[in-house]
């Protein structure tokens, strides 16, 4: 395997506007990818892709996460003009996590609170609407189809104003057990539509949920080389599991003891 | 919310009270009607009988609250008096003969408005303070009351006070300050206080309240600071010139990156830490101004430091850590403000001893444990460039908690530079606190050594598996704050550390009881927050 990898360009994980979309810890995502490449011997590098031209064909893996408003306006239009670029990228079948605001910015729209209109990259079949307030708390989703990871837990935390609301050609992640999720009102959390996946989970999200980030690894490396069939090599997630599970408890315990106190 | 907790029912009781049966008593009382109150020999107060009142049920209330075990005698006097007489603290601080000085800013108030204390007391000028950190508005007036006659005349000549950025306009319109002082502005608790634009455009809104007489003390090396300095308006200046403690690139979580005029990406010739140092705009030529109170020369250890100002006063502290610098310079620019000399700043500073938590040191079974607050991603990266530095530090006890007053996201670890930590190959690393395997799953993540790692959630069991297992004497305790409160008193119940005060409050925000248990439980709304920002 290792004899195979060398002949192969590293797997290349591109870290979308880091220094703008990093409000919420989300760092922890790219780390996430790029350890458990490197714990499986599969050459990896990540590539910073900020403000200016840069190249998205030999890119596996995108990740962007959310910014304050002020950074999220300043790379706003950077991004509408790379538009072609991840779409192309997307159909040649690369992956991006998108988490919170970038999220939102890969739907159609996003419509904020004054009725203004921000068009999307679109590769999400969602828009965002601004809501009323916040969603700001523990989140517990239970994995939905899409991922065809089984019924499994995801842990994170949210702290999102807008609301999403998914079209037809999109499954959500999952079914939210504790939280707002997309919007509140359907149940639903996240986006995943091809190899794109978007949620509204910070924590990091990808450490705590070590199925996922697998996932985000195999669709790289189908991408970066199309004869790859897998399957990952194993690792000895007990930490991260663990974690996940700790997570869910404080985020179950929180939901019981709300349910208390309304009674 | 989480709702409140027993602390402020206590307090609204007689808020409620007060409307049923209050209004009708008081409302024969010209609002501001003047009353003179005899109290002792003959101390004749011009408070109106609504403060007097005020100043009476807040003292009765900290009173019954201490008596009955309750705690929180920092937060329900203030809460009972503004309930009351919601003016209380123009009333009380308007008596301070030489005024007040508040300081604000995400990391060092406490400390800062520890070392003006200290710098005032050894000139002989008695102060209040809220040094038990409730730095809200009803956290200044209960240090009022604690301090004051029944009449409302304070006690003390001065008062420092440090002051929460988000309740800083309304506590600045309450106190007019003679001095403020802003320190920096860091990420910090972004699920309670938004993003830190709003944080730093709250700390402008009080700027612009401050009367003309009040002197503006700004962190010249944190451009988000200098951005708030109205134009026409002399702040006196402090910052580091020293190179030797400044790096060539900023750090992963550093904020500032863009000029705050015209929005430009400004290059950094230094910086000390986040993204405070020597900057610049290459666009508009927006620039750091020269600091009046300048760290010429710096000689920063764990627990010591010597300081050389640009204009040659040395300064010898007993507290450790580049961040600290700052501390002391922004308590000389604000003490030379107030008129105390030099020599005797020294001599404060000299013999000033580190505050709650914060490298405070405590000696258990035979151990050294230093404390470390780090309560955001540049304060704890501070923190492990100090221990690490020293090369003394190789057993670690770093405690994380979610509670309110800890922020209930604790995404922010993934922003601090454990790799730094795990490349110090320490010996032993214990994690606690209710979120101590979110800190065990960071360090994996960072490349510690396997082995190296022990999940101990529980505060005391976390104590004594680090004395145990330490390979040395000395052990480096990093908690967040309502982590640091259990540990704490870990180490009160063992009997080596007085109790510091009657019960601890939390910081920024009341917390519901008094126990930092009820703290780390209280469950924030699921609900959406009305009038929340929309963003991200």
């Amino acid at each position: 395997m290792a004899r195979m990898e060398a002949t192969a360009r590293p797997l290349r994980i591109g870290h979308l506007y880091p220094d703008l979309m990093n409000i919420y810890g989300d760092l922890g995502n790219v780390i996430a990818l790029r350890n458990r490449a490197a714990w499986r011997n599969i050459p990896v590098e990540v590539v910073e892709l900020g403000e200016g031209s840069w190249d998205a064909r030999e890119v596996d893996i995108f990740f962007i996460g959310g910014g304050q408003d002020l950074d999220q306006s300043r790379m706003y239009l950077d991004l509408l003009g790379k538009r072609s670029q991840l779409v192309s990228a997307v159909t040649s079948g690369a992956a991006i996590l998108a988490v919170c605001g970038g999220y939102q910015l890969l739907g159609h729209a996003y419509s904020d609170a004054h009725g203004k209109v921000l068009e999307g990259i679109g590769l999400i079949d969602g828009t965002t609407t601004a809501g009323e307030g916040r969603w700001i708390g523990n989140v517990v989703v239970e994995a939905g189809e899409a991922l065809g990871l089984g019924p499994v837990p995801l842990a994170g935390f949210e702290n999102h104003g807008g609301n999403t609301w998914l079209g037809s050609g999109v499954a959500p992640l999952g079914r939210v057990l504790v939280g707002g999720g997309n919007n509140g009102v359907d149940g639903t959390e996240g986006a995943v539509q091809g190899n794109v996946i978007g949620t509204y989970l910070h924590g990091s999200f990808l450490p705590r949920n070590p199925r996922v980030a697998d996932w985000l690894l195999a669709a790289g490396l189908r991408h970066r080389d199309k004869a790859w069939i897998g399957p990952l090599a194993d690792l000895d997630d007990t930490v991260e599991l663990a974690a996940q599970r700790s997570a869910v408890a404080i985020a179950m315990a929180e939901k019981g003891r709300k349910a208390v106190a309304r009674a | 919310m989480g709702g409140p907790g027993a602390g402020l029912r206590l307090g609204r009781l007689p808020r409620v009270w007060l409307r049923r049966h209050g209004n009708g008593y008081f409302g024969r009382v010209h609002r501001d009607g003047l009353a003179s109150v005899i109290v002792g020999p003959a101390v004749i107060a011009q408070n109106s009988l609504r403060t007097v009142a005020a100043v009476a049920a807040g003292k009765a209330a900290g009173a019954a609250s201490r008596l009955l075990g309750r705690g929180g005698g920092t937060t329900i006097p203030g809460d009972v008096a503004r309930a009351i007489d919601p003016g209380i603290n123009r009333a009380i601080s308007g008596g301070l003969r030489r005024g007040c000085v508040v300081v604000t800013g995400t990391n060092g108030k406490t400390t800062t408005a520890g070392l003006i204390t200290a710098i005032c007391r050894q000139a002989g000028i008695s102060v209040v303070s809220n040094s038990s950190g409730a730095n809200l508005a009803f956290g200044v007036t209960a240090a009022l009351l604690a301090d004051c006659t029944l009449s409302g005349v304070p006690v003390s000549e001065m008062g420092v006070f440090e002051v929460d950025e988000l309740a800083f306009p309304g506590v600045v319109a309450e106190l007019e300050p003679s001095c403020a002082v802003v320190l920096n502005f860091l990420r910090d608790q972004l699920d309670r206080s938004g993003e830190l634009n709003s944080t730093a455009a709250a700390v402008g809104r009080g700027i612009s309240r401050l009367g003309k007489q009040t002197r503006l003390v700004v962190n010249c090396d944190d451009p988000s600071v200098v951005a708030l300095v109205p134009e026409g308006v002399a702040a006196v200046t402090f910052g580091v010139d020293a190179r030797s403690v400044m790096s060539a690139s900023l750090p992963r979580v550093a904020d500032a990156r863009f000029c705050p005029r015209c929005q430009r990406r400004m290059e950094f010739s230094g910086v000390v830490l986040a993204h405070c140092g020597d900057y610049h705009c290459p666009g508009c030529g927006f620039v750091r101004p020269q600091a009046q109170v300048s760290a010429a020369l710096v000689d920063a250890d764990v627990d010591q430091m010597d300081v050389t100002l640009g204009d040659g006063l040395h300064l010898q502290c007993q507290i450790g850590g580049v961040y600290n610098v700052y501390n002391v310079l922004a308590a000389v620019a604000a003490c030379r403000q107030l008129g105390v000399p030099d020599d005797v700043i020294a001599t404060a500073l000299h013999d000033f001893v580190p505050v709650f938590g914060r490298q405070e040191q405590f000696l258990l079974d035979g151990k050294q444990f230093r404390f470390f607050l780090a309560k955001n991603p540049t304060g704890m990266d501070e923190v492990f460039r100090t221990t690490i530095e020293s090369g003394i530090y190789h057993n670690y006890l770093l405690a994380l908690n979610d509670g309110i007053a800890d922020g209930r996201d604790v995404s922010w670890i993934w922003d601090v530079d454990f790799e730094r930590l795990a490349s110090s190959a320490p010996d032993l690393v214990v994690v606690s606190g209710s979120r101590a395997m979110d800190l065990a799953l960071r360090l994996k993540y960072a490349g510690i050594r396997s082995g190296t790692v022990l999940v101990e959630p529980d505060p005391e069991k976390a104590m004594a598996v680090s004395c145990q297992r330490a390979q040395d004497d000395r052990i480096a305790v990093i908690p967040t704050y309502t982590a640091m409160l259990s540990l704490r008193q870990v180490v009160e119940r063992r009997g080596a550390v007085g109790r510091y005060w009657a019960a601890p409050a939390a910081k920024g925000v009341p917390l519901p009881g008094n126990t930092p248990d009820a703290a780390v439980t209280a469950a924030p709304g699921e609900q959406p927050i009305p009038g929340g920002k929309v963003h991200g």
